[in-house]
């Protein structure tokens, strides 16, 4: 509840403004030599990482846009690079 | 009726205006800004309520709160904090868990039989043998308890909610608060003041012993008070308490109204940079036999007692006190018109000289190194026995009061909830933070200054400290507020005292749950060594006052019990809501939002029956018949008109338009014609459908498609997430709001239309499955759709939402002839069904896949190249044979529908039913079911289990779908 988050219009808004869009994993893979197990993959798995991610986000109570903001997940704070440090 | 001070200048209230109350059915007055415990307290009252557990009278002792005593029911509501709470005319106010009153309590002979009841004596006695429990425990429910809340109460006033953001937020309006909120706001920046107190001031606000150079403390806080007032930049919220802080320092609160506001009680959420903690100290309570007595009551009661509510606490007063603000209270009081026979202070020496000197020269005897042990009397303090603290000398004194208090205790709630460590300092006897969160910054005395500059100046150097986090102040700036501090006194040392030579069979560390230093050492003895399992095994600080009572003693008690050598045992861990709070300011005002179609209000004139659906209120029926067999009947033989603009609306234009809704659509829509409308539908990446409709080409990269009803709201939010790496050029437009839809359904519809409109709407003309646009009376611009969701002859004419009525009232005239009828959303639902057209999110749940309802053909296979969503598991699901399929079904021997969401069943659950309704078009009972797929074929027979049934089936059998007109005549003629 405490989290801001930093969107690129916006700004720095409340969290409750936005939805998670999950962890970013990279554009949809090819049609061509998918397999079921790729594309289960590549929608379900997540790496659940304890520490900093980058992930999706979109302002809907806002400008309506999708991006990505990289965040601690063991403090929940937005973090301004990958190497941030506390 | 005592007589109340009207002289000070401390004082809070207004003796000329009297505010009548009832209280056991009296009437008695107390003045215009008293408590309700004041109020009581002036009018003679000292029992409050009866404890938890033993029914001891309990009384007036914090004036803050902290402890259930003097919780009442207050009109009707439960544990009411009378301290903190305003005397409003006319209010009713109640004791609480006694059986007669509180004076006079029939089950008060339980403090006797405490012996049988030892720390945790609920886990140890009466579950052996078992059935004796519930007996038991209707009984000890019956006695034991605090307030009752009657389960037909509604909860009066109104409730509110702000969200405010500031550069810093500064928690305690005392002097130390107020300083560095006027250090920071004078750097320029925004800065939040909150104070849980009606008024700002702190310690200062009640005491009137000197400041400096003749001004008092109370003058000083009026001066600082005036300044943060005059200050733009600061805003202030009185009689707020904080409740919550949390990481990014978000920090809650729930603050009281004033009787010009217009809520009750609101909740505020306040985002801030900064953060200042100077929320100040609690008196640490003093340990001996009957602690609780009611005439008990800390220093700083008593003094606010006489300096705020212009009363004496009583007669006579004994003090047993452990720091200069007893010393203070004594003086005061005693100049006030109090006899104080003698102060036993704890501490041998390191009194303030000039205070010592004040007492002395009263005559009042003071007793270094001495402690009270035990209060006598029954119901009220009548004697107070003190000793040496090494218990070899005693000495009774008579009284009406004992001040008690042991020493402070900080008040570090809101840097504990926001994850600071407490550690113990051997200086000031406190549990003081450490390593405090990012941008939080703690002042004034509940770091353990006691001296006025020092916590002035720790005041100063955190509001600094802030604006450094907000980059409105330099390190140099920085580096002379901590030089002026080293300048003056630093922590005051804290007494180590925590019980007094007792045993401890009736000495209380907590009040809420009439936990005793007996039941503690019960309670250690049998294992459990740290405050947290001893607070959950003798319950201990588990009571309203959120452990403010036993907060810092348990830990040192608990440290000195087990003879440990150095107190690294912390106390229990706070939690927010740092104070009681009502459940109503949680729940803030009830928003029953939801939106309206353009429709609305004609259709309530018509006479529509609404319900909610989704976000949207909508007419359901059109009469009390809720089978609405004349609305579909209407639309069967004539024409009917249903308000459809609660559907999504959308247009999608630019280079990559196209683009986006082949990735989000599984037909092909390179294929679509202008002119024609393309029925299409969307899946999630499991292949499950989530939303149908109907795509129009306008031009070249140009589309207008609507959605169905409940995803309208996260079309775009979908479209932009799944084209969110191509970097496509499109513009994504939400009309659903912008425009209205009428469908004019039914074999006269044409003839309503052509009365209308100027084009030709002949079945030649104007097709099935085309799109039209046109202006009617060369006004209103209409997109045009002829689509048969139906079954029957309809159009779809999209209107902007600002012409929705016009245009109604033009067919409602032109119809006049055919005799036409609104029909509802659930006359559409029959007749849909009859018709078995899908309705996603009826037929259809959240792993049923565009296979699974039979509308496969809609996903174009030879579409590549576009990854489109949903496609991959579609290629997936369409060998697996065991999934579920939906199949039409009639009831058999004439029988009635089955409910909604019915199971099939055999041996086992096998399928539910979707919708069910008896049709009137074909005089029979019919409905379409997600069944498993070797049950779909024609001919299965179909058990229905319903809910309530009882055992009872009813059977159907797979037919042939669609029910009604099964060549799709009707909606192409």
């Amino acid at each position: 509840m405490a989290l801001t988050i930093t969107c690129p219009i916006c700004g720095k808004r409340n969290g409750y403004e936005f939805r998670y869009g999950g962890e970013e994993k990279g554009p949809r893979p090819d049609e061509k030599d998918l397999t079921p197990e790729s594309w289960c993959d590549y929608v379900h798995m997540n790496k659940c990482v304890a520490g900093v991610q980058q992930e999706w986000w979109f302002h809907r109570d806002g400008c309506g846009s999708w991006f990505t903001i990289f965040r601690d997940t063991t403090t929940n704070l937005e973090k301004e690079t990958p190497e941030a440090k506390e | 009726m005592m007589n109340r001070f009207n002289h000070l200048p401390t004082l809070k209230i207004d003796t000329s205006d009297k505010i009548p109350f009832t209280y056991k059915g009296k009437t008695y007055y107390g003045t215009k800004g008293d408590t309700i415990a004041t109020a009581l307290y002036a009018n003679g009252v000292r029992i409050y309520a009866r404890s938890l557990k033993y029914h001891r009278p309990r009384g007036l002792y914090s004036m803050d709160g902290e402890c259930s005593n003097t919780m009442m029911e207050v009109n009707g509501i439960p544990n009411v904090r009378t301290e903190t709470t305003f005397l409003k005319p006319g209010i009713v106010v109640k004791e609480q868990n006694v059986k007669g009153s509180a004076e006079n309590d029939f089950l008060g002979f339980i403090d006797k039989m405490d012996w049988a009841m030892p720390a945790g004596f609920y886990y140890d006695t009466m579950h052996k043998p078992a059935k004796i429990w519930p007996v038991a425990m209707k009984q000890i429910r019956k006695a034991a308890g605090i307030g009752k809340l009657s389960p037909d109460h509604h909860m009066p006033g109104k409730y509110d909610e702000i969200f405010p953001t500031c550069d810093v937020c500064v928690i305690g309006g005392g002097p130390a608060g107020m300083t560095a909120a006027l250090a920071a706001a004078q750097k320029g920046l925004r800065v939040i003041l909150m104070e849980a107190r009606p008024w700002l001031g702190g310690h200062f606000e009640y005491r009137t012993s000197e400041y400096i150079n003749r001004q008092t403390h109370h003058e000083r806080a009026v001066q600082l008070a005036k300044e943060v007032e005059k200050t733009d930049n600061i805003r202030v919220f009185t009689h707020t308490a904080n409740v919550g802080a949390y990481n990014n320092n978000l920090i809650t609160g729930f603050q009281v109204g004033k009787e010009s506001d217009v809520f009750t009680e609101r909740y505020i959420e306040i985002r801030a940079n900064s953060v200042v903690v100077a929320t100040g100290c609690i008196e640490r309570p003093l340990l001996f036999e009957n602690n609780e007595r009611p005439g008990v009551m800390q220093a700083g009661c008593a003094l606010r007692l006489a300096n705020t509510y212009g009363m004496l606490p009583g007669k006579t007063a004994v003090f047993s006190i452990g720091h200069d603000l007893g010393l203070e209270t004594a003086v005061s009081l005693h100049d006030l018109g109090m006899s104080v026979p003698v102060i036993a202070d704890i501490r041998e020496d390191g009194q303030d000289p000039a205070l010592l000197k004040a007492v002395l020269d009263r005559k009042i005897t003071i007793l270094k190194g001495w402690v009270a042990t035990e209060a006598h009397g029954g119901k009220q303090v009548k004697k107070v026995t003190v000793k040496s603290v090494d218990a070899t000398v005693s000495k009774t004194y008579d009284c009406d009061v004992l001040v008690a208090s042991a020493g402070f205790t900080p008040l570090t709630g809101p840097l504990v909830v926001n994850q600071a460590k407490l550690t113990y300092d051997n200086h000031t006897n406190f549990f003081l933070p450490t390593d405090l969160p990012k941008k939080m910054h703690a002042a004034g005395s509940l770091l353990g200054f006691e001296n006025a500059q020092s916590i002035e100046a720790s005041g100063l150097l955190a509001g600094l400290k802030a604006a450094f986090d907000c980059e409105n102040c330099s390190i140099a700036e920085l580096g002379e507020a901590k030089k002026a501090m080293e300048d003056l006194p630093g922590p005051a040392r804290g007494t180590k005292l925590v019980t007094a030579p007792v045993k401890g069979r009736k000495t209380f560390i907590c009040f809420d749950e009439d936990t005793s230093i007996k039941n503690i050492k019960q309670s250690i003895d049998k294992g459990f060594d740290v405050p947290e399992l001893i607070k959950r095994f003798s319950g201990a600080g588990l009571g309203p006052g959120q452990g403010g009572i036993p907060g810092h003693n348990l830990p040192l008690f608990t440290a000195k019990y087990q003879a440990l050598p150095d107190i690294k045992i912390r106390p229990t861990t706070v939690r927010p809501p740092l104070v009681p709070t009502f459940i109503a300011t949680y729940a803030g005002t009830n928003h029953t939002m939801f939106k309206r179609t353009p429709m609305d209000e004609m259709q309530r004139k018509d006479g529509g029956i609404f319900r909610n659906i989704g976000v949207w209120q909508r007419a359901r029926y059109f009469s009390k018949d809720f089978t609405c067999k004349k609305e579909i009947e209407n639309v069967r033989n004539n024409v009917g008109m249903l308000d459809g603009s609660t559907l999504g609306k959308f247009r999608i234009h630019g280079p990559d338009a196209l683009n986006s809704l082949q990735r989000v659509y599984v037909s092909d829509l390179s294929k679509i014609k202008e002119g024609r409308v393309k029925y299409t539908a969307m899946c999630n990446d499991d292949g499950c459908v989530i939303d149908d409709g109907v795509v129009v080409k306008l031009g070249e990269n140009d589309y207008y498609f609507s959605t169905s009803t409940g995803r309208a709201g996260q079309t775009i939010e979908w479209i932009r997430y799944h084209t969110r790496y191509d970097n496509w050029d499109f513009a994504l437009v939400n009309l659903t709001d912008a425009m209205g839809v009428i469908n004019l359904s039914g074999p006269n519809a044409r003839k309503v239309l052509e009365k209308v409109v100027d084009i030709d709407v002949s079945n030649e003309g104007f097709g099935f499955s085309e799109y039209k646009e046109f202006t009617i009376a060369d006004t209103i611009p209409v997109k045009a759709m002829r689509l048969g969701f139906v079954g029957e002859l309809s159009y779809e004419l999209h209107v902007p939402a600002s012409y929705m009525k016009s245009l109604w009232l033009m067919l409602k005239e032109a119809g006049k002839e055919f005799k036409i009828q609104n029909f509802g959303v659930e006359a559409q639902n029959v007749l849909r069904m009859e018709k078995c057209h899908v309705i996603l999110g009826q037929e259809s749940e959240q792993r049923t896949n565009l296979l699974d309802i039979g509308m496969g053909f809609l996903w174009s296979r030879k579409k590549t190249g576009y990854k489109t969503v949903g496609v991959a598991a579609l290629a997936q699901a369409e060998k697996d044979n065991t999934r579920l399929k939906l199949v039409g079904f009639k009831m058999e021997n004439n029988g009635r529908a089955p409910k909604d969401g019915a199971l099939i069943v055999d041996d086992r659950v096998r399928g539910h039913v979707c919708t069910a309704r008896n049709s009137f078009s074909l005089n029979e009972a019919v409905g379409m079911a997600l069944v498993e797929a070797d049950m779909s074929k024609i001919g299965t027979r179909l058990a229905f289990y319903e809910d309530e049934c009882n055992g009872e089936l009813i059977y159907g059998t797979v037919v042939e779908t669609p029910f009604y007109d099964p060549e799709g005549k009707r909606m192409k003629m």
